[in-house]
């Protein structure tokens, strides 16, 4: 599919006046549209045999128990209980996150190497030690850290930690290294001209205006921690995920409505919360800060200093006594990763790792498998950015509070948070119940899941949005449909497209814990290889996995540049 | 947005309160201490049925061998045979094939006590009613499950895989004569419950847990049936670790062997516990009752 799309691109962009960036977008579109129906074929939309019928009356079920959810004490209590274990441990991954994130970003900034040795040249530097040290975490899913972690540490709470902290790490050291590099230079370039040594000039030059920036993200980042504690709760790690298979597995379902409630108001208040502070702070969209665009007007946050100031003296405080309650609450061990039992489980696994199987067979089925999972995440991210663009605009503050429009933003909103509340391997265990194995049924899940968090991105760039076009376009009489179409409809797409193609990514990296629960591609390959305690198979799966992530991420950065 | 930062300092104060007030460290999750027994078992059932199980027989072992016994639950198979590995878990309760491979990573490891009903066990195909399939007697009826839908348990299951797996092909059924792709329900029970909704035309499990549903009028025998139950194989059995003897004394091994074999179904509070696990007593086993599961599950590939 759009394999054949990196270079054409490239040299487009790179051979053409900066105008026909047009059609870079067109070529995007047209790739886009024959990627979705390649997709559809893959995931066995047009095979027969795709809706098991017989199990509606689990679905029924499953729909009417939301009438009567469970609400005995003891239950409520446990569910209580599972809610903490997963904000612990979120706060607990995010904690160590950030500072692996902190050191990360500050060696692999440019800015960082440059301050030190002004003279010598970046690629020589150990800048890109750093950065590619960062590459191989950042790709594997926190699942497949969970499984590898408590194979070696055993069953601990700290596995859900570092499961969380490394990936995540690697990811807000990419993120905070950009921020630093974007962040204007003229104090730090005085102060180092000045004779002041480089770390004291980044902390009094740099840092201070990078600050809010790096805040915000990292709020932005609990957000995703919250989701992912929940995921690695399903794959046994504890809490609301786990609390939720185990309801679901029992075949539960006025149980699971509880846990799946505690989970809305959780990510909920979450979400809610973290949106607030980036607008405090002044940087209200994720993409402005992953994307590098510029930040949010110099006056505007200058205007805000007071306010982002107080923000941030009371974040500070709330991480001051959130973290260590989280750390006391779920109680890890950290012994264990210097204990020399765990050298020599690690010691044996990677022996039994290498050398990968790459086998003629097994290299066969892993491109099959390959193909397959690229097709479950292009489906999945069509879907659920075909749906979140067309949910966005009713899920959109609206300007005029009539009890209607109210109305139908609650309704929207409500849903949305619904949809990416619930992880994506219990979408799938849901799904399943209708719609037999295989790609199908997680791709559908991924959708749904990122069609939540999709429609609430693109919301918000809709809240952004400038409004006057449709506004004119209304006063001057538009029917107001067309009004959205030409006016409302333009201002946002691109934005829309470039939160699209940065979900792809994560829709690519999700597919594999859909596969956990049984629902094809390549992660349903190392279920069962995990299960078998095939370990070469699982290196040359994850190999796979591994260069299918990166393939998409280069994709998903030259669609983007293409739009933008 | 916010005003004033008071709104921080609340939001955060209450966060902790919150967090703080309503949970002292949780008393449910059992600290695995230096010189407590830990057990586990495979979650192959309801969960919540399997803490009833293992707490009562904690308690037991408990009071028989004067050492801490604490049951730690997983969520799936491979987990308990990795916990076992790793020395999380001294003793386990492993179905045949997470049996053989839970030894082939612990040496030494020795099964050593089964139930009655183990060394003779089957598995049984079920149908819903509607599909129309009819019960038969010789294995060659399973191709009657071409062309419908069906689901196994737990990937890593004896009883609910693997040795169904093996019988359909014994009689020329592979996966993809199936109608769909098979499913992998998880447990016993959820293989009962889809069966019985019609989400699977049919299914296959542990005739145990079927027998303990049907008695207890779980399950409604109008709408699934038994229709093929295989030949005998061994399953389910204890699994100890060979380092527990250093922890709690030379001797050790003999001691649970002695506490299982002692259960006697003529005392009630013994007779609870032989039925929660459906079976008359317990007996001794070895590891060479498995060799042939072995080389099932490496003629499918579940063990490399």
């Amino acid at each position: 599919m759009s394999s054949s799309l990196g270079t054409p691109l490239v040299t487009l962009q790179a051979t053409l006046p900066w105008r026909s960036v047009l059609n870079g977008a067109r070529l995007v579109a047209f790739a886009a549209l024959l990627a979705f129906v390649w997709s559809a074929v893959q995931v066995g939309l047009f095979r027969g045999d795709l809706v098991n019928a017989g199990g509606w009356a689990l679905v029924q079920q499953f729909f009417a128990a939301a009438l009567r959810p469970e609400l005995s004490t003891d239950f409520l209590l446990l569910t209580l209980e599972a809610t903490l274990v997963t904000f612990a441990y979120a706060i607990g991954g995010l904690a160590l996150s950030l500072v692996i994130g902190s050191l990360g970003g500050l060696l692999s900034s440019e800015v960082w190497w440059q301050a030190r040795r002004p003279k010598a040249r970046l690629l020589s530097s150990p800048w890109l030690i750093a950065r590619g040290a960062l590459v191989v975490p950042r790709a594997i899913h926190e699942a497949i850290w969970g499984l590898f972690l408590v194979r070696i540490l055993g069953l601990d709470p700290l596995v859900a930690i570092l499961a969380l902290g490394i990936p995540f790490g690697a990811i807000t050291a990419k993120v905070f290294s950009e921020i630093l590099d974007e962040t204007p230079r003229d104090a730090l370039r005085a102060l180092l001209n000045s004779g002041v040594p480089p770390a004291r000039a980044m902390l009094y030059g740099l840092l201070p205006r990078a600050l809010p920036n790096l805040i915000s993200y990292s709020f932005y980042r609990l957000e995703c921690a919250i989701r992912s504690a929940t995921v690695l709760g399903v794959i046994g790690a504890g809490g609301l995920g786990y609390q939720i298979l185990l309801s679901l597995q029992s075949l539960r379902y006025q149980e699971m409505w509880t846990l799946m409630a505690a989970l809305l108001v959780l990510s909920g208040l979450t979400d809610w919360l973290s949106a607030r502070i980036r607008q405090a702070l002044g940087a209200p969209t994720r993409l402005e800060l992953n994307a590098g665009a510029d930040c949010a007007s110099e006056a505007a946050a200058r205007a805000r200093a007071t306010s982002g100031s107080r923000t941030l003296l009371g974040l500070l405080a709330a991480a001051l006594v959130l973290t260590p309650l989280a750390f006391w609450y779920v109680q890890p061990d950290p012994s264990r990763l210097f204990a020399p039992h765990t050298t020599m489980l690690l010691g044996d696994m990677l022996r039994q790792m290498f050398p990968p199987d790459l086998s003629p067979a097994n290299a066969l089925t892993l491109l099959n498998l390959a193909a397959q999972t690229l097709a479950m995440s292009v489906f999945a991210i069509a879907l659920a950015g075909l749906f979140g663009i067309l949910l966005a605009y009713p899920a959109a503050r609206p300007a005029r509070h009539t009890r209607r429009a109210m109305f139908t933003y609650g309704i929207a909103r409500a849903f949305l948070l619904f949809c990416r509340a619930i992880p994506a391997p219990v979408w799938a265990l849901l799904i399943l119940f209708i719609i037999f194995p295989g790609p199908l049924p997680g791709a559908l899940a991924i959708g749904v899941h990122n069609l939540g968090i999709l429609g609430r991105l693109i919301a918000e760039a809709v809240e952004n949005a400038d409004k006057r076009p449709v506004r004119a376009l209304q006063h001057a009489g538009v029917p107001s449909a067309q009004a959205f179409l030409y006016g409302g409809l333009p201002m946002t797409l691109p934005q829309s497209l470039a939160y699209i193609f940065y979900r792809w990514e994560n829709c690519m990296r999700e597919t594999v814990i859909i596969g956990f629960v049984g629902a094809g591609g390549l992660g349903r390959l190392l279920t069962e290889q995990l299960s078998s305690f095939d370990y070469s198979g699982v290196t040359a799966t994850l190999i796979m996995l591994l260069i299918l992530t990166f393939a998409v991420d280069v994709l998903s950065n030259t669609a983007r540049r293409a739009i933008r | 947005m916010f005003r004033s930062s008071k709104t921080y300092w609340a939001l955060a104060l209450f966060a902790s309160v919150v967090l703080a007030a309503c949970t002292a460290p949780p008393a449910a999750r059992p600290q695995a201490s230096a010189s407590a027994f830990v057990i586990s078992a495979i979650p192959d059932q309801d969960p919540e049925r399997l803490n009833r199980l293992y707490g009562k027989l904690s308690d037991y072992l408990k009071a028989q061998l004067g050492v801490e016994v604490i049951y730690k639950p997983v969520t799936d198979y491979g987990a308990v045979v990795n916990a076992f590995r790793t020395g999380d878990v001294d003793m386990a309760w492993f179905g045949g094939l997470t049996g053989v491979q839970a030894r082939l990573q612990v040496e030494g490891a020795q099964a050593i006590i089964q139930r009655d009903i183990d060394e003779n066990f089957h598995s049984v195909f079920i149908a819903n009613t509607a599909s129309g399939i009819q019960p038969f007697e010789d294995i060659s009826g399973l191709t009657a499950l071409k062309g419908r839908t069906f689901t196994f348990g737990s990937e890593s299951s004896t009883s609910g895989r693997l040795m169904p797996q093996f019988f359909m092909s014994q009689a020329g059924v592979a996966l993809s004569d199936l109608k769909g792709e098979p499913g992998f329900s998880g447990s016993h029970d959820k293989t009962i419950k889809l069966v019985e909704a019609g989400a699977y035309e049919a299914g296959a499990l542990n005739e145990q847990v079927w027998k303990a549903r049907v008695a207890a009028g779980e399950v409604d025998t109008s709408k699934v049936i038994v229709i093929w139950r295989t030949p005998a194989y061994y399953d389910y059995h204890w699994i100890v670790r060979p380092d527990v003897e250093q922890k709690f004394g030379a001797g050790f091994i003999e001691q649970v062997k002695k506490a299982f074999l002692s259960l006697d179904a003529a005392n009630p509070a013994h007779k609870e516990i032989l039925d929660l696990f459906g079976a008359q007593k317990f007996i001794e086993t070895k590891n060479e009752n498995y060799a042939n599961i072995e080389t099932i599950a490496r003629q499918i590939g579940k063990i490399k």
